[in-house]
């Protein structure tokens, strides 16, 4: 059996088989998952410096070098790297950190991190997905789509399969209510429980909620299917709320407000929270992170204590940063323009199986073992489970966990 | 030349999702991201039709894509309001101090290449 490291579903009951360097036969993979693991024999990187092909001793010489001699570098990504590198990403800027600033964050530090945050100082109650299987009668799906992002959700856990307590499932016992800016594929499964709100509107639409809770007139044009939400609400036996970047986006800085909802509908009844993290082992930096610096997706370490806050943001270190570590990522596809902009005009050392617009733009690449396929370790799932996992390919190449033990020892 | 004021929203998408684990270089993948679904009124007031093209532009930067007509029907009709995958092509339009869930964009047609993936590592390199 394979692990799938496409999503922070980390599904571990994959069947796969492979032959002449590619996929040859799979089971219980789905649509992403299947593209990832096609994936794995496609666009390999090599070690390289300045565009040349070199060895890989000479490309961890290269990048211990580029980190060593940096006053404010960033080691950014590490949300599709296993706990074991993760842990040694987070000593190395620790060690950088005693003669430099350096920042060390993940790529949640955009957008879930800040829940996920909540979630692990214990503000904002969460549970296990295998909790929702057993137990949960409503899901509500804010402004996340699971068929879309993380397309086994629904069948392993929140909408399709019969669970210790909900053996009539979907079927009867589930009620999935979708809240987004579209309609979603998902929202498409919820056609009677999907609200549809304008970019920002979950503000309103969470004080809609408490008001028609309290039995008040909700200020909402469609006053019939709010009172109907809370009815749902009301008679939920056990919830699950599954944030996602619609959400959080929208909320930011106002985390308040969806606090006060979850404490007023824990009144009624359980509901509990599973943020929609994207990436395979996003949640796994977010809790060593939170365990060491009491922070889970961004800090600076300089002269031995972390920092916080908006100066020690991803954002904010891209513009004084004076070389970039890019692990577990591809920054310069995912941040926004300036903000990669910035990165790319700084040496970037690479460190990915895979390449990718930040490799293509890097000073130093170093090739990695593909996680879960050629690499084992451990991994948190979305909800927190870990997962340990051997890899099912043999590679000659170091993992990444490897890879920082090397730079670390040279710096 | 007809300009249309719209908000992007970053959406995902299991199609374009899998097409940028094969290559972010692929044809493929570029044709599902530099692509922007339009309400039908915005398809009309812009003049355009299924796969023309549009210029979208922002204080962030700007990029030419592929306009689709949203699916929606009447009743959930959504004129002003865009969707596009997240992708390097949607980043184009994000500021360091916008939420990177939604951008303000101006659309207009144009006669212009779709944006390539090598135009955009340029930029940043720029
Ligand atoms: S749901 Fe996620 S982990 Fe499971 S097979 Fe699909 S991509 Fe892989």
């Amino acid at each position: 059996m394979a692990i799938c490291t496409g999503c922070s579903l980390l599904c571990e009951d994959i069947v796969a088989s492979f032959e002449n360097g590619s996929l040859k036969h799979a089971k219980n993979l789905c649509r992403k998952g299947h593209g990832h693991f096609q994936a794995a024999f496609t666009e390999r990187t090599r070690p390289m410096i300045d565009g040349e092909q070199v060895t890989i001793d000479k490309a961890v010489e290269r990048a211990a070098e580029i980190l060593k001699s940096a006053k404010s570098p960033l080691l950014y990504g590490w949300s599709n790297c296993t706990e074991e590198a993760q842990s040694e990403g987070i000593a190395l800027a620790e060690k950088l950190g005693a003669t430099a600033e350096a920042t060390i964050a993940c790529t949640t530090s955009f957008c879930e991190g800040i829940l996920m945050e909540r979630v692990l100082s214990g503000k904002i109650e969460t549970c296990t997905l295998d909790d929702v299987r057993n137990y949960a009668d409503t899901s509500i799906f804010w402004g996340s789509d699971p068929s879309s992002s993380h397309p086994r959700h629904l069948s392993r856990f929140s909408y399709y399969p019969r669970g210790e307590k909900r053996q009539r499932s979907y079927e009867e016992e589930r009620t999935c209510i979708a809240v987004d800016v579209r309609r979603s594929p998902t929202a498409q499964l919820c056609s009677n429980y999907y609200f549809r709100l304008p970019p920002g509107g979950d503000l309103p639409f969470m004080e809609a909620i408490l008001a028609v809770l309290d039995g008040k007139i909700p200020k909402v044009a469609d006053k019939k299917k709010m009172i109907e939400l809370a009815t749902v609400l009301k008679k939920t036996e056990w919830g699950a709320i599954f944030p996602g970047p619609g959400l959080i986006y929208s909320l930011q800085d106002k985390m308040e407000l969806f606090e006060q909802l979850l404490a007023r509908l824990n009144e009624i009844t359980p509901f509990k929270v599973v943020p929609m993290v994207a990436d395979c082992n996003a949640r796994g930096f977010n809790e060593l992170l939170f365990e060491k610096t009491g922070h889970a997706s961004s800090v600076s370490f300089n002269g031995g204590s972390a920092a916080y806050g908006p100066e020690h943001s991803v954002l904010a270190a891209a513009k004084k940063c004076d070389a970039v570590l890019a692990i577990g990522s591809d920054p310069l596809s995912e941040l926004p323009i300036g903000t990669a902009r910035a990165l790319a005009h700084q040496p970037i050392i690479a460190i990915d199986p895979r390449r990718s617009l930040t490799t293509d733009a890097a000073k130093v690449v170093i090739p990695s073992a593909l996680i879960g396929l050629e690499a084992g370790g451990t991994a948190v799932r979305m909800d927190g489970v870990k997962i340990k996992f051997e890899p099912v390919m043999n590679s000659e190449l170091l993992t990444d966990e490897q890879i920082l033990a090397r730079i670390m020892e040279a710096v | 030349m007809a300009e249309v004021e719209v908000v992007v929203v970053a959406v995902r998408d299991i199609f374009q999702d899998e097409a940028g684990r094969k290559s972010l270089f692929s044809e493929e993948y570029k044709s599902l991201s530099a692509l922007i679904i339009l309400d039908k009124q915005d398809m009309a007031g812009l003049a355009v039709k299924d796969g023309d093209k549009l210029l979208a532009k922002n204080d962030a930067g700007s990029i030419v894509v592929a306009a689709r007509a949203s699916k929606d029907d009447a009743k959930e009709a959504h004129p002003g309001l865009a969707f596009m995958c997240s992708s390097p092509w949607y980043n184009q339009l994000v500021s360091d101090d916008s939420c990177q869930g939604s951008v303000k964009a101006t659309l207009a047609p144009t006669a212009e290449a779709i944006t390539a993936i090598s135009e955009i590592q340029a930029r940043m390199k720029s």
